[in-house]
């Protein structure tokens, strides 16, 4: 009731502002796509003398660059890996920032010099990923001025993206750090159908965004299913009705279709104008070959006009052609059933259902189409789409063949303890008879949030090669008493409890009240 | 004497909470936390009978057609007491039609609304949060465009229709930026209008006909300043949502003034404050979890503040904000062992969540511990009653056994196999 007024419009433009819908990573397309992707940014900057026209795919390109790394050896730790494993008395050991090797007792062994850390008693995990958070563009303190995660001023707003908004002097971020929180996927709100773009962060302070952005991730979509849209456009020319919801999202499918098709074409037309060879383009050049009068036609040919940017279908006909992975907001289990149809009629892929409290009803369809459920543990009644909510939504969705479920926060208090959330979770799964080891429960914080965001193959896992985003907790992370030690990211300490110099603290913080150090980040 | 078997399976618990029983119950082996002088009793028995608690200790006999309860080592406490909530006046959010939380716009009334008249007992959220250990709970309305949310009730979780403890408890009201943006938008017109209430009661106080028959001139109405007569005689206590040292402190100052009853609700810079807050008596209902600076009167904020509150001696209380007043009450044992994670004393956080809320409201004598004579509201934990993964088992409330069934649980059996059946979901899991 505290700060009633300011509280309720903020959780309102909070709850009004979360769904994305992402693409989930299957074995080897994910892969793929991605290395057409980066491939085709080289070529955005390395090949400026082409003459076809390409929209930069990553025109704000990431400048994070890991801190330095030491060689670490962790030892004596309760591991749980990731990847379903645990290992009792085991060793981790850092390298470069990268995870170099890891098992039990003493198979592992680190150079001289190496830091030890003897982690007896205490646990490991890979670090935590939130794929819903808003830090940075609903930061603290909340206040008009900050007030930067929905455009509310049309019901599709794919144009936006949210690393424009986010203010890298979010104290929440530092706090998050305190929680064991590594890496993040920061969306737009929910208030429009289609919120706008995402943007994954590792959870170093940095002066730009840029400097945070994870690198090589891929951008994501959010949209919003159910009473935010309604709620917020009902009485500004609609969508007023679930069904105009609806509407709203084909025509806005529709109209990205078109102009990717557009833009293929052109780019057919133009690589076969120039005689300029790219992978996409091999179809053409052959054809081109065999006429072998491409060069003499040229000179009679207008070169080909490239469309009109359109940033909104830009986005959209990214998620359309799978490089920005889809996050769709939504409560209700019927719902969810029509987006996976539409998802269908338009050729994209849904990544995750977030918030889902009803996913439970609608688990297997949702295992069945590869959509992970990101989810709370038993947030819920805060509107009637949120009412039907069950304390073991979590275990269930996990227990469906192939099931795969995310705890996320959507909250910059929630995101401190994801881990007490899985606990709950877990907790109530066991208690129904499914049979949940912590070692599998730490999935939901950590690999397949990884999945869902396609960043798996860097994160995740403490696997060798990958990077060395590790929390090493003062004992069982699935207790209320567990607090992360250390954090590190790629290898570098971020953060001691123990040691105030490795604690940052946010520009907005720096000078206030001091608070003595508490071990919590930032405070 | 009916012997029930160890309370260890589900399923057994489920039929046992579906039938409330009348007669004595024994609780028998557990660790319990009586939060009286007796402390923690290992291996106690708890006696249950006539709605209250007839005996507790080590070897307590069972009378005859007693049900005796086996919690082989299990952890018993009080009942847990929300110090603060909306509850039974809200079913879910953002829906005029199912909410009496708080008034619109401006209407006249503010301190005299009555949180009873509103207080559903059949709410789907009474037994879900009951099944997580709540069984009394203030509720409060909050205030809608005026200082003052009007008088909260005490109720029980119990579900029957007489269900309120104790009416008027206490007068809920705001000052802060919450009471700013409520008089001109500044700190100045808050306390001058939360003043001018406290004179004109006073007066009103004095000779009511009197009054009543003066020129005034002031907007605030009878049945406001009649229902802040008990506060300004120091009978009713009066929340008042503060959180910076300095709102704080000028509350402090007006309770010197006025010798009103006041209990802080936020107070995440009360730590600043503790010392003095300690020297006047002045409780504190907190969220253990905040610590972002959320606005200007926040900047303070730590997950200390429990502890270092504690430590100067000032009465806590726990509440949580986010959603957690209504329909979370549930999740208050995950704020105290969040409190206690970061530095208070085990026992200070239990007491956080029995004893001290029933002592701030008048109602030590009858609840908040585990003594002779109390009433018979009790939970039966599988674990650690504060740590995630532990759950309530069986709760009592005046001597009876509470149903653990709820809406969240009967939709977990309809809907835990999806496997298509001889007839649609909706015939399923009714019992």
């Amino acid at each position: 009731m505290l700060r009633h007024l300011l509280l309720a419009a903020t959780a309102m433009t909070l709850v009004a502002a979360c769904a994305r819908k992402e693409k989930k990573s299957e074995a080897e397309p994910p892969k793929e796509e991605k290395a057409a992707a980066a491939s085709e940014s080289q070529v955005d900057a390395a090949a400026p003398a082409s003459n076809v026209i390409r929209p930069p795919k990553d025109p704000y390109p990431s400048t994070y660059s890991p801190y330095a790394s030491g060689v670490t050896l962790i030892t004596g730790a309760t591991i749980l890996t990731g990847a379903g494993e645990r290992i009792n008395n085991g060793s981790l050991l850092i390298e470069n920032g990268k995870i170099r090797a890891i098992g039990a007792g003493n198979t592992v062994t680190a150079p001289e010099g190496a830091t030890r850390i003897n982690a007896a008693g205490k646990w490991v995990t890979p670090g935590i990923i939130d794929i819903h958070s808003h830090l940075g563009v609903y930061p603290s303190p909340s206040t008009e001025s900050t007030s930067d995660g929905n455009e509310a001023t049309a019901p599709v707003t794919a144009q936006v993206w949210a690393e424009h908004s986010v203010w890298p002097q979010d104290p929440g971020f530092t706090r998050a750090l305190a929680g064991g929180v590594t890496s993040m996927q920061i969306l737009p709100g929910s208030a429009n159908l289609v919120g706008g773009r995402s943007v994954i962060l590792k959870n170093v302070p940095g002066r730009t965004v840029q400097e945070m952005k994870f690198p090589g991730a891929p951008y994501g979509l959010k949209m919003a299913c159910g009473e935010n849209p309604k709620r917020v456009y009902g009485e500004k020319g609609g969508p007023s009705t679930r069904m105009a919801n609806f509407a709203g999202y084909r025509q806005a499918w529709i109209d990205a279709a078109a102009y990717k098709k557009k833009w293929e074409t052109y780019w057919e037309e133009a690589e076969k104008y120039y005689g300029e060879a790219t992978a996409a383009a091999d179809e053409t050049k052959k054809k081109s070959r065999r006429s072998a009068k491409s060069a003499d036609a040229k000179k009679d040919q207008k070169p080909p006009e490239p469309p009109e940017r359109n940033l909104k279908l830009e986005t959209l006909a990214g998620a359309l052609a799978g490089d920005i992975t889809v996050n769709m907001h939504c409560y209700r289990g019927d719902e969810m059933a029509f987006v996976l149809d539409m998802a269908k009629e338009f050729g994209y892929k849904v990544a995750a259902f977030h918030h889902g409290v009803e996913a439970y009803k609608v688990a297997d369809l949702l295992a069945k189409n590869g959509v992970c459920g990101a989810l709370w543990a038993d947030w819920w009644g805060f509107k009637l789409e949120a009412y039907d909510s069950v304390r073991e939504n979590i275990a269930l969705v996990d227990a469906q063949p192939n099931g795969c479920a995310i705890v996320h926060s959507d909250s910059a208090i929630g995101i401190q303890r994801l881990n007490q959330e899985a606990a709950k979770a877990m907790a109530d799964g066991n208690r129904m008879g499914l049979k949940i080891p912590e070692e599998r429960a730490i999935k939901w914080l950590t690999l397949n949030p990884a999945k869902a965001m396609r960043i798996d193959k860097d994160v995740g896992t403490l696997e060798v090669g990958k990077m060395a985003d590790v929390v090493v907790w003062s004992g069982n992370p699935f207790s209320v008493y567990a607090l992360a030690e250390k954090v590190y990211i790629d290898g570098a300490l971020m953060y001691d409890r123990s040691d105030p110099k490795r604690s940052p603290r946010t520009d907005f913080e720096l000078g206030q009240l001091t608070n003595g150090f508490t071990g919590g980040s930032g405070q | 004497m009916t012997a029930l078997r160890t309370l260890c399976a589900a399923a057994a618990l489920t039929l046992f909470a579906g039938v409330a029983f009348a007669q004595p119950v024994l609780i028998r082996n557990a660790r319990v936390h009586t939060m009286g002088p007796a402390g923690v009793i290992e291996a106690g028995d708890v006696l249950l009978n006539d709605g209250v608690i007839q005996a507790v200790g080590v070897d307590v006999a069972a009378p005859a057609g007693a049900t005796v309860i086996e919690a082989d080592g299990k952890v018993v406490t009080p009942g847990l007491f929300a110090a603060y909530s909306n509850l039974g006046l809200g079913e879910w959010g953002l829906d005029a039609e199912a909410n009496d939380e708080t008034t619109r716009d401006n209407f006249p009334l503010s301190a005299a609304l009555d949180a009873t008249d509103a207080f559903n007992s059949t709410s789907s959220l009474i037994a879900i949060n009951r099944a997580g250990g709540v069984t009394r709970a203030l509720t409060a309305p909050e205030p809608g465009s005026k200082l003052f949310g009007g008088q909260a009730a005490v109720v029980d979780l119990s579900g029957r229709i007489a269900s309120v403890t104790k009416a008027r408890a206490a007068q809920n009201a705001v000052l802060g930026y919450a009471g700013a943006a409520r008089a001109g938008d500044s700190r100045l017109g808050a306390f001058a209008v939360m003043r001018g209430y406290l004179d004109e009661t006073k007066a009103y106080a004095a000779n009511p006909r009197d009054y009543k028959s003066r020129a005034r001139d002031n907007d605030m109405t009878f049945a406001d300043l009649a229902a802040l007569v008990p506060v300004v005689e120091g009978r009713q206590p009066m929340i008042v949502a503060v959180d910076s040292a300095v709102d704080i402190r000028g509350l402090i100052r007006l309770k010197t003034d006025y010798a009103v009853n006041v209990i802080v609700l936020g107070g995440t810079e009360a730590w600043r404050v503790a010392r003095e807050l300690a020297a006047t008596n002045i409780p504190v209902i907190l969220d253990p979890a905040a610590n972002l600076p959320g606005s200007y009167e926040d900047l303070g904020s730590t997950l200390a503040n429990a502890a270092r509150l504690q430590s100067a001696g000032v009465k806590i209380a726990f509440y949580n904000p986010d959603g957690g007043a209504t329909h979370n009450l549930r999740l208050l044992t995950q704020q105290a062992g969040n409190a206690v994670a970061h530095g208070l004393p085990y026992e200070a956080a239990l007491a956080a969540l029995t004893v001290n809320p029933a002592t701030m409201y008048g109602l030590g004598d009858r609840l908040g511990s585990i003594e002779p004579g109390k009433a018979g509201d009790v939970v039966v934990w599988d674990g650690d009653p504060l740590e995630v993964t532990t759950r309530a088992v069986a709760v009592f409330i005046d001597g009876r056994a509470m149903s653990m069934q709820n809406r969240q649980t009967r939709m977990r059996e309809r809907y835990k196999s999806l496997e298509r059946g001889d007839l649609p979901f909706a015939y399923r899991g009714q019992d």
